[in-house]
């Protein structure tokens, strides 16, 4: 049996979903990086991130899920706050709606304070308990950008910290 | 303990990064085919692909990234030339920017032969495959000259070839 503690997978931006604000694919500040950057507009944008990590339908396999590391940058201008919150999602069977839950979490940049400044960041989001994936959900990390009208954003990818058993 | 080197993992072409290029995505050329369609212009366009495989915090677990297969179709016309680049990004602490270096390794398609109107699979091969710590990951960038005669491309999606262990 495998049980490695230290595996992570990195989510590019391009596999993330954006809502509210003009995005677009550029080139990141370092030459050679990837970013998706949203133009400066006063509105509160919202980017999810999908937690692609394999799951299992057995208890206590697959991956569990301990934290979820994001790098973006601020620039021309601090944001008002940036604030992660962690949707578990219960899919549907037919028929029927999904169910969104939301474990507890830390994230280790105050959201109105370090998380918001002008300059490069990577926020960590802890889970209070880190969770085994069930084939039957999904982990969707979302980060609300509250802008005023100067600062831009540029999302560089993200980092899914967890467990592996098999 | 699995040790496995022959563990592959297909990277769709949405997940694809473009900069300086019109790109939708469309049907293959061959029905039931997905693809990214880069316009035709004349203009230098950056299609970057990030490696989304495994990394570990230990050295010498996880993914050790050894070659990558990239499936593309060039039309109409030959640009004037594309040229590859294998990025390793450090990520950056808090408030640090990211680190880029460049990694060494070899094509089996020739420059020319690369361009032509064709279907084309190219690899791309790390000369000293490596681990990938849980604070790095790999851009393997793809820069199209277009040049005034150059056509249209699809980039069908790419292959990261790689040994597991944990």
């Amino acid at each position: 049996m495998i049980n490695n503690v230290h595996f992570s997978q990195y989510i590019p931006p391009t596999d993330m979903h954006y809502v509210v604000g003009t995005w677009s694919q550029a080139a990141g500040q370092v030459t050679g990086t990837i970013a998706k950057h949203k133009t400066a507009n006063a509105e509160t944008a919202v980017v999810t991130v999908p937690i692609a990590i394999p799951s299992n339908s057995v208890a206590l396999n697959g991956c569990k899920l301990a934290s979820i590391e994001l790098d973006y940058e601020l620039m021309a201008a601090g944001a008002t706050s940036v604030t992660a919150v962690l949707n578990k999602v219960v899919r549907g069977i037919e028929g029927e709606v999904a169910v969104v839950t939301q474990p507890a979490i830390t994230q280790d940049l105050v959201a109105g304070v370090a998380a918001a400044t002008q300059d490069q960041h990577r926020l960590k989001v802890t889970l209070t308990t880190p969770v085994w994936i069930d084939n039957d959900e999904e982990y969707l990390c979302q980060f609300s950008f509250v802008c005023a009208g100067v600062v831009t954003v540029d999302i560089l990818g993200a980092v899914a910290n967890f467990t592996f058993r098999a | 303990m699995i040790h496995n080197t022959h563990f592959a993992q297909f990277i769709p072409c949405m997940s694809f990064h473009a900069s300086t290029a019109t790109i939708t995505q469309v049907a293959g050329a061959v029905a039931g085919t997905i693809a990214l369609n880069r316009a035709a212009a004349d203009q230098t366009s950056l299609i970057t692909i990030p490696i989304t495989i495994p990394s570990n915090s230990v050295a010498l677990q996880g993914s050790k990234l050894v070659s990558i297969e990239v499936d593309y179709e060039i039309f109409t016309a030959e640009p004037t030339s594309i040229t590859w680049t294998l990025n390793k990004v450090t990520r950056g602490i808090d408030g640090a920017v990211a680190v880029v270096a460049a990694v060494t390794k070899t094509n089996t398609v020739a420059d020319a032969a690369a361009k032509t109107v064709d279907q084309h699979k190219q690899v791309i091969t790390i000369t000293t495959p490596a681990w990938i710590d849980n604070d790095e990951y790999y851009l393997l960038e793809m820069a199209i000259v277009a040049g005034a005669g150059g056509g249209t491309e699809k980039f069908l999606g790419a292959v990261a070839n790689f040994t597991m262990r944990a």
